[in-house]
C-alpha cells in the first residue's frame, strides 16, 4: 500500500475521530457531572441530523443557519430532560433503560416522518478540498474538525478557568458543601444537560453534512462513541477528543490494512482492554 | 447575631434534637460540647441549612432563616467549616479557596482574600496548586478554615475541628480559631475535646442526647462537679 | 405403610407443585399440534416460547445477581451459529446441546476474567458485555463462520414427530421455555438463589457473610448462557437462514432487557409475563404503519416502566401480596434476663489463653495515606477486646482487613494458627469470622428474616433452608426483632437496624464477632440495651472485638483494651491502666480520665 493511501487513511481517521470526539463531548459531560448514561444523546444527534437535512434540502436554508436554530432548541430539550430526571430521581442504571426507551421513540418518530430510506444531504458548507502535500482534506471535514477541537478546548477551558466551571466540579465532589458556599447545584445540572444536548445538535448537523442517514444508523454510532467516552475518561473534554482521534485512526488503519468489515474490532477491543486492565481510570 | 429557639430536628422517625435554645452574640465565641452522638453535628448541619428543621426557629441578625436554602444562608454571611473537613478533593488548594468566595457579593475580593489567607497560612501558599485530596489531615483543616475565611463571614460555624488530628496540630488549629475570633468574627464551635474548647470560648453549652443540659461561662461549668464528671472527663 | 408412602408423596407434590404445573403445561402444549391448528398460530406460540426462554435465561444472570448484561445476543448468537455449523453433521438434540455448551463456555470465559475485577459492576459491566457482543459479531462476520452472506440451514432436518416438520421446532421451543422456567424457579428458592439475590443487593456484604460470590456469579452466567445457546440453536432451525445482522442486532439484548424489566427481573415468572405481553403487543400491529407505532409504544413502555415500576409487574404483585397478607404470627420474644454487670476477672484471661486471631505487621496504604502502619495484635479466645482511637486511626480499616473485605499490602492475619492471607472473605465467614458495619448495611430488598438466613446458610454452620430459618428466627428472637421478621429493612429505625447487624453475626454462629461502633447514634437507653446484648452474646461463647468511642461502655464491657493512632497500636493492656497511659491521653482522650 502506498504512503499516500496510508496517509489518506490516517487523515480520514483523524476526521472521523474529531467527529467521535464532538459526539462524545455531550455524553461524557452528562455521564460524569449528572451521573446518568444518556443513550438518548444518540437519538438527539440523529433528530438534529434529520432536521438539518429537512430544512436544508427542502427549504434551502443554509446548514449553519439550521444549526444556529437547532442548538438553542436542543438546549431546551436537554434542560427539560434533566428536569424530569431530577423529579423522578433517576440514577445511573435506570437512566440507561429510560434513555434507551427515549431513543427508540425518537427513532420511530424519525422513521415515521422521513421513512427508513437512505437520505443524503447534497449541500456542502464549502465545496472541494484542501491539498496538503499529496493528501486531500475536504473542506467540510476540516470545518467539522475545527468545530470539534474548538468545542472540546472551550469546554476544557470553561471547566478549569471560569467560576461556573469550578462550581460544577465542586458540586461533583461534595454537593452539600458546595451549596453551603453558594453553588446553585440544580441550576448547574440543568445547564450541563442543556449544553450536552446542544453539542448533540451540533454533532447532528455535521453527521447530516458528512454521512448518509437512515434511522437504524443510531445504533451503529452508539457503540463506538460510548467506547470513545470511556477510553477518554469520564468528563474529560480533551480526553474524549484524544480518544476519538485514537479510535478513528485505529479504525481507519484497520480498514485500510485488513478488510473494512473488521473496523469495529479496533475500538471495542481497545475498550475491553482498558476496562479489564485499568478499570480505575474510568 | 444568632438566636436559636426551641429547635427540633429529626432524621425520619429518629429524633435528633429536642428543644434546643442558644444564642451567639456579636463577636462572641460560643462552644457547644458534649459526648459523641449527642447531636452536635446535627445542630450545625441544621444551622447551616443542610438539614430541615421540624420545629423551633433560627434567627440570624433578627431575620428568620429557618426555611432558607444553604445558598441563601451563605449569601447572608454564614460560613461553614464542616466535620471531617470535606474539601473538594479533586480540586487544587487554590481552587478550594476560590470556592470559598463563590457567592456573588464577595467574588470580587478574590485577590485580596487569597493574599490575606496566604499570610495567615503560608504553607498553603507553597502548596496552592496541590490537589486537596493529597494533603495531610492538618493541612486539610487549614484549607477548610481558610476556605471559610474567604467568604468574609460574619458568623463561622466550626464542626469538630480537632477530629482525627495529632495533638500538636490541634494546638495550631485552636490558636488559629482564637486569632480569627480576635478579628471580630462570631463563632459557634462544636467540639468533643471539651477542655480545649473551653480554653478559648467566652460561653459554652453542653448538649447530651439531643438536649441542652447546661450553659454558662466556662469557669462556671468547670466548677460544677457533676458536669465535670459526666462530660469534661470524657 | 401405603399411607406413609402416600403422605410423603403428597408433601413432595405440594413442595414441588410448581414443577408439576409446568410439566402439565408442557404436555398440553406438546399435544397442540395434534389438533392441527392454523400454522401461524403454532409460529406465534413458538415465538412466545422463544422470548420466554431468552428473557428468563437473561434474568437468571442479570435479574438475580444485578449484573445487567447488554451482551446476551452473544450467547444466543453462538447457539445460532453452532447450529448452522453443526446442525447438518449431528443429530438435532446433540447439536442443540452443543450450541448451549459452546455458549456456556463463552460465558464462563467472560465471567472468569470480568467477575474478578471489582470496579466492573453496574453500568460498566453492561457496556463491557455490549462491546464483547459487537467484537464477536465482527469476528463471525469476517471469518468462515459466516463470512458475510449468511448461512442457510437447508441441510438441517429436524426429526419428524408430528405430521409437520416445523412442529418439532415448536415442541423444542416449548420444551426449552418450560425448562428455563423450571430452572429459574428452582434457583429462586434454593440456597444458591438466595446467594444471588444477596449479591444483587450488596456484593461485598454477601461475600463476608459467607456467600461464595465469584463461584455463584460464574454459575449464574454459565446457566444463563447455556439456555440462551440452546434456544439460539433452536431458533436457527426455525428461521433457517442465519445472518450476522439479524443475529447480533442490538434489538435482541434490548428486547430481553425490556421484557424482564416489565415483568419483573427478580422473579422466575417475571420475564415470561413480559415476554408474553411484548410479543402479543408486537404481533397485534402486523401491518406496516402500525409497526412503527408499536415500536414507539415499546419505547414509551420502557420509559414509563423504569420510572414508575422499577420492579415490574412482579413488584406490583409483591406489594399487593404484602398489603393483603396478615402479619405472620411470631412468638413473643421470651424476656431474656438482664445479665448482671459482672466485672470480668482479669486473672481468668492471661497470656496463656490461646490466641484466636493474630495480626502480624499488617500494612495497608490508600492513595498515599498509610492507613495501617504495621499493626500487631492478638485477640484471645473468649475475651472481649476493646479497640479505641481517634477517627482516621485505622480501626474500621483494620476490621475490613481482618474480615477479608480489603487485602493488606503486607503482613499476616492468622486465625487459630491458619494463615488467612489467601483466604477470601466468604471462606473466613465459613471459618467463623463475623463483623457488623458501623452504618448498617442490610440487604435492602430482602426481609429481616431473609437477611438473617443468609449468614445462617453460608456462615460457619452452613445450614440448609429449614434449619437456617430456625437458626435465623432464634437469632432474631435473641436481639428482640422476631416480631419484625417479615418487615423490610427500610421500615426499621437505626437501633433496630444495628440489632439486625448483630442478629446476622449471631446467626452465622461465628467464633469471632467484630463490632464496629455498634453504639454510635443510639440513645442512652438503647446503649444500655446494646451493651447488655453484647454481654449475652459473649456469654454464649463468642470472642468479641469491640470498637467504640463510648468510653463508659468500653470500660464496663472489655477485658482488655488496645488503642490505635495513625495506623498503629499505641497501648495494650487492662482498660483502666490504658486510659491513664499518657500517650493515650495525649493522642486520644485529651484530659486525664476520671477515676473509676
Amino acid at each position: 500500500m502506498s504512503a499516500t493511501l496510508f496517509g489518506q487513511s490516517v487523515l480520514s481517521g483523524l476526521f472521523s475521530g474529531c467527529l467521535y470526539g464532538l459526539l462524545g463531548l455531550g455524553l461524557t459531560l452528562s455521564w460524569r457531572f449528572l451521573r446518568i448514561i444518556n443513550l438518548a444523546h444518540f437519538g438527539l444527534i440523529f433528530l438534529a441530523a434529520y432536521l438539518t437535512y429537512h430544512f436544508v434540502q427542502s427549504r434551502g436554508v443554509s446548514p449553519l443557519l439550521a444549526g444556529a436554530g437547532l442548538v438553542p432548541l436542543f438546549f431546551g430539550l436537554g434542560v427539560a430532560q434533566q428536569w424530569l430526571f431530577i423529579r423522578f430521581r433517576v440514577s445511573e442504571l435506570p437512566s440507561v433503560i429510560v434513555t434507551f426507551g427515549l431513543t427508540i421513540i425518537i427513532e420511530a418518530l424519525i422513521q415515521w416522518i422521513w421513512s427508513a430510506d437512505f437520505v443524503r444531504l447534497e449541500t456542502h458548507l464549502v465545496r472541494g478540498s484542501l491539498k496538503i502535500g499529496s493528501l486531500l482534506a475536504p473542506w467540510d471535514e476540516l470545518i467539522m474538525g475545527g468545530f470539534a477541537v474548538a468545542s472540546c478546548v472551550a469546554v476544557w477551558a470553561y471547566l478549569n478557568f471560569t467560576w461556573a466551571g469550578k462550581a460544577l466540579r465542586a458540586s461533583l465532589d461534595d454537593p452539600d458543601i458546595a451549596a453551603a458556599f453558594g453553588v446553585p447545584n440544580r441550576r448547574l445540572a440543568l445547564v450541563v444537560s442543556g449544553a450536552a444536548a446542544a453539542f448533540a445538535a451540533m454533532g447532528g448537523v455535521f453527521v447530516a453534512l458528512l454521512y448518509t442517514l437512515t434511522p437504524s444508523q443510531i445504533y451503529s454510532w452508539l457503540g463506538v462513541v460510548i467506547a470513545v467516552v470511556l477510553l477518554g475518561g469520564l468528563g474529560r473534554p480533551l480526553g474524549v477528543l484524544a480518544a476519538g482521534l485514537l479510535v478513528g485512526v485505529a479504525e481507519a488503519v484497520t480498514m485500510a490494512l485488513v478488510e473494512p468489515a473488521w473496523a469495529p474490532i479496533a475500538p471495542f477491543s481497545l475498550l475491553i482492554a482498558v476496562l479489564v486492565l485499568w478499570p480505575e481510570r474510568i | 447575631m444568632l438566636r436559636v429557639d426551641g429547635l427540633c430536628v429529626s432524621y425520619g422517625d429518629a429524633v435528633a434534637l429536642t428543644d434546643v435554645t442558644l444564642a451567639v452574640g456579636d463577636g462572641e465565641l460560643l462552644a457547644v460540647i458534649g459526648p459523641n452522638g449527642a447531636g452536635k453535628t446535627t445542630l450545625v448541619n441544621a444551622l447551616a441549612r443542610l438539614l430541615p428543621i421540624r420545629g423551633g426557629s433560627i434567627r440570624l441578625m433578627g431575620e428568620d432563616v429557618g426555611r432558607l436554602s444553604p445558598r441563601d444562608l451563605a449569601e447572608r454571611g454564614v460560613a461553614l467549616i464542616p466535620e471531617g473537613r470535606r474539601l473538594f478533593a479533586g480540586m487544587s488548594v487554590e481552587e478550594n479557596l476560590e470556592m470559598g468566595c463563590y457567592r456573588k457579593s464577595v467574588r470580587r475580593s478574590r485577590e485580596e482574600g487569597l493574599r490575606r489567607v496566604y499570610e495567615i497560612f503560608p504553607i498553603l501558599a507553597q502548596r496552592r496548586r496541590q490537589i486537596a485530596g493529597t494533603l495531610s489531615g492538618g493541612q486539610q483543616q487549614m484549607v477548610a478554615i481558610a476556605r471559610a475565611l474567604m467568604a468574609r463571614p460574619k458568623l463561622l460555624l466550626i464542626d469538630e475541628p480537632s477530629l482525627g488530628l495529632a495533638p500538636i496540630i490541634i494546638n495550631e488549629v485552636f490558636e488559629t480559631i482564637a486569632r480569627i475570633h480576635a478579628g471580630g468574627v462570631s463563632i459557634l464551635l462544636i467540639e468533643q475535646n471539651a477542655s480545649r474548647a473551653l480554653e478559648i470560648a467566652q460561653r459554652a453549652c453542653v448538649l447530651d442526647c439531643g438536649r441542652l443540659v447546661a450553659s454558662g461561662a466556662p469557669a462556671q461549668l468547670q466548677a460544677d462537679g457533676e458536669i465535670v464528671a459526666a462530660y469534661l472527663g470524657h | 405403610m401405603a399411607a406413609g408412602g402416600a403422605s410423603i408423596a403428597t408433601t413432595l407434590a405440594a413442595k414441588y407443585s410448581t414443577l408439576l404445573w409446568l410439566a402439565a403445561a408442557l404436555v398440553l402444549f406438546a399435544a397442540l399440534p395434534l389438533a392441527h391448528p392454523p400454522l401461524f398460530f403454532e409460529s406465534f406460540l413458538y415465538l412466545i416460547f422463544f422470548w420466554i426462554a431468552l428473557a428468563t435465561s437473561w434474568a437468571i444472570l442479570s435479574g438475580f445477581t444485578g449484573y445487567v448484561s447488554f451482551g446476551h445476543g452473544a450467547f444466543y448468537g453462538v447457539g445460532m451459529y453452532a447450529m448452522a455449523d453443526l446442525g447438518p453433521r449431528l443429530p438435532l438434540p446433540v447439536a442443540l446441546l452443543a450450541g448451549g455448551a459452546l455458549a456456556a463456555l463463552l460465558g464462563i470465559c467472560i465471567g472468569a476474567v470480568v467477575f474478578r475485577v471489582r470496579r466492573l459492576r453496574g453500568e460498566l459491566f453492561a457496556l463491557l458485555t455490549l462491546a464483547l457482543a459487537i467484537v464477536l459479531a465482527t469476528i463471525v462476520l469476517n471469518t468462515p463462520i459466516d463470512g458475510g452472506p449468511g448461512v442457510f440451514l437447508s441441510d438441517v432436518r429436524p426429526p419428524k414427530i408430528y405430521s409437520n416438520a416445523s412442529s418439532t421446532i415448536y415442541l423444542a421451543g416449548a420444551s426449552v421455555a418450560i425448562a428455563s422456567l423450571a430452572v429459574a424457579w428452582l434457583i429462586q428458592r434454593s440456597k444458591f438463589g438466595r446467594g444471588l439475590f444477596a449479591i444483587s443487593d450488596d456484593e461485598d456484604v454477601a461475600e463476608i457473610l459467607g456467600v461464595p460470590t465469584f463461584a455463584s456469579k460464574l454459575a449464574a452466567i454459565a446457566i444463563s448462557s447455556f439456555i440462551a445457546g440452546v434456544i439460539g440453536a433452536v431458533h436457527a432451525v426455525f428461521v433457517s437462514y442465519v445472518t450476522v445482522g439479524e443475529t447480533f442486532s442490538i434489538s435482541v439484548p434490548l428486547f430481553v432487557l425490556m421484557m424482564s424489566v416489565l415483568g419483573g427481573a427478580r422473579r422466575w415468572w417475571g420475564p415470561a409475563i413480559g415476554a408474553i405481553l411484548v410479543t402479543t403487543l408486537s404481533y397485534s400491529f402486523v401491518s406496516g404503519d402500525f409497526a412503527l407505532a408499536a415500536r414507539a409504544l415499546i419505547g414509551l413502555t420502557l420509559v414509563l416502566a423504569s420510572l414508575f415500576l422499577p420492579e415490574g409487574v412482579a413488584g406490583l404483585v409483591e406489594k399487593a401480596r404484602r398489603a393483603w397478607r396478615p402479619t405472620a404470627a411470631s412468638q413473643a420474644p421470651a424476656a431474656e434476663p438482664r445479665i448482671a454487670a459482672l466485672r470480668p476477672d482479669p486473672a481468668r484471661l492471661d497470656t496463656k489463653t490461646p490466641a484466636l486471631l493474630e495480626a502480624r505487621n499488617v500494612r495497608l496504604a490508600f492513595r498515599g495515606v498509610q492507613a495501617l502502619d504495621g499493626v500487631d495484635l492478638i485477640i484471645r479466645q473468649g475475651e472481649i477486646l476493646g479497640l479505641v482511637g481517634p477517627n482516621g486511626s485505622g480501626k474500621s480499616t483494620l476490621i475490613n482487613v481482618l474480615s477479608g473485605l480489603y487485602k493488606a499490602d503486607s503482613g499476616q492475619v492468622i486465625l487459630e494458627g491458619r494463615d488467612l492471607s489467601l483466604t477470601p472473605g466468604h471462606l473466613r465467614a465459613r471459618l467463623g469470622v463475623a463483623r457488623t458495619f458501623q452504618i448498617p448495611r442490610p440487604f435492602a430488598r430482602q426481609s429481616v428474616l431473609d437477611n438473617a438466613m443468609i449468614p445462617a446458610m453460608f456462615g460457619a454452620s452452613a445450614l440448609d433452608s429449614a434449619a437456617a430459618r430456625k437458626g435465623a428466627m432464634e437469632a432474631l428472637r435473641f436481639v428482640g426483632l422476631a416480631e419484625r421478621a417479615d418487615a423490610m429493612p427500610a421500615m426499621l429505625n437505626l437501633h433496630q437496624r444495628k440489632f439486625l447487624e448483630l442478629a446476622r453475626a449471631l446467626a452465622s454462629d461465628a467464633k469471632l464477632i467484630m463490632l464496629d461502633e455498634v453504639l454510635a447514634g443510639l440513645t442512652p437507653r438503647e446503649i444500655a440495651d446494646a451493651v447488655d446484648m453484647v454481654r449475652r452474646i459473649h456469654a454464649r461463647g463468642a470472642t468479641i472485638l469491640f470498637v467504640e468511642h463510648n468510653m463508659r461502655a468500653v470500660l464496663e464491657l472489655t477485658d482488655r483494651l488496645i488503642v490505635m493512632n495513625r495506623g498503629r497500636l499505641i497501648a495494650d493492656g487492662p482498660p483502666h491502666d490504658v486510659v491513664r497511659d499518657p500517650a493515650v491521653v495525649a493522642a486520644y482522650l485529651g484530659a486525664p480520665h476520671a477515676e473509676g
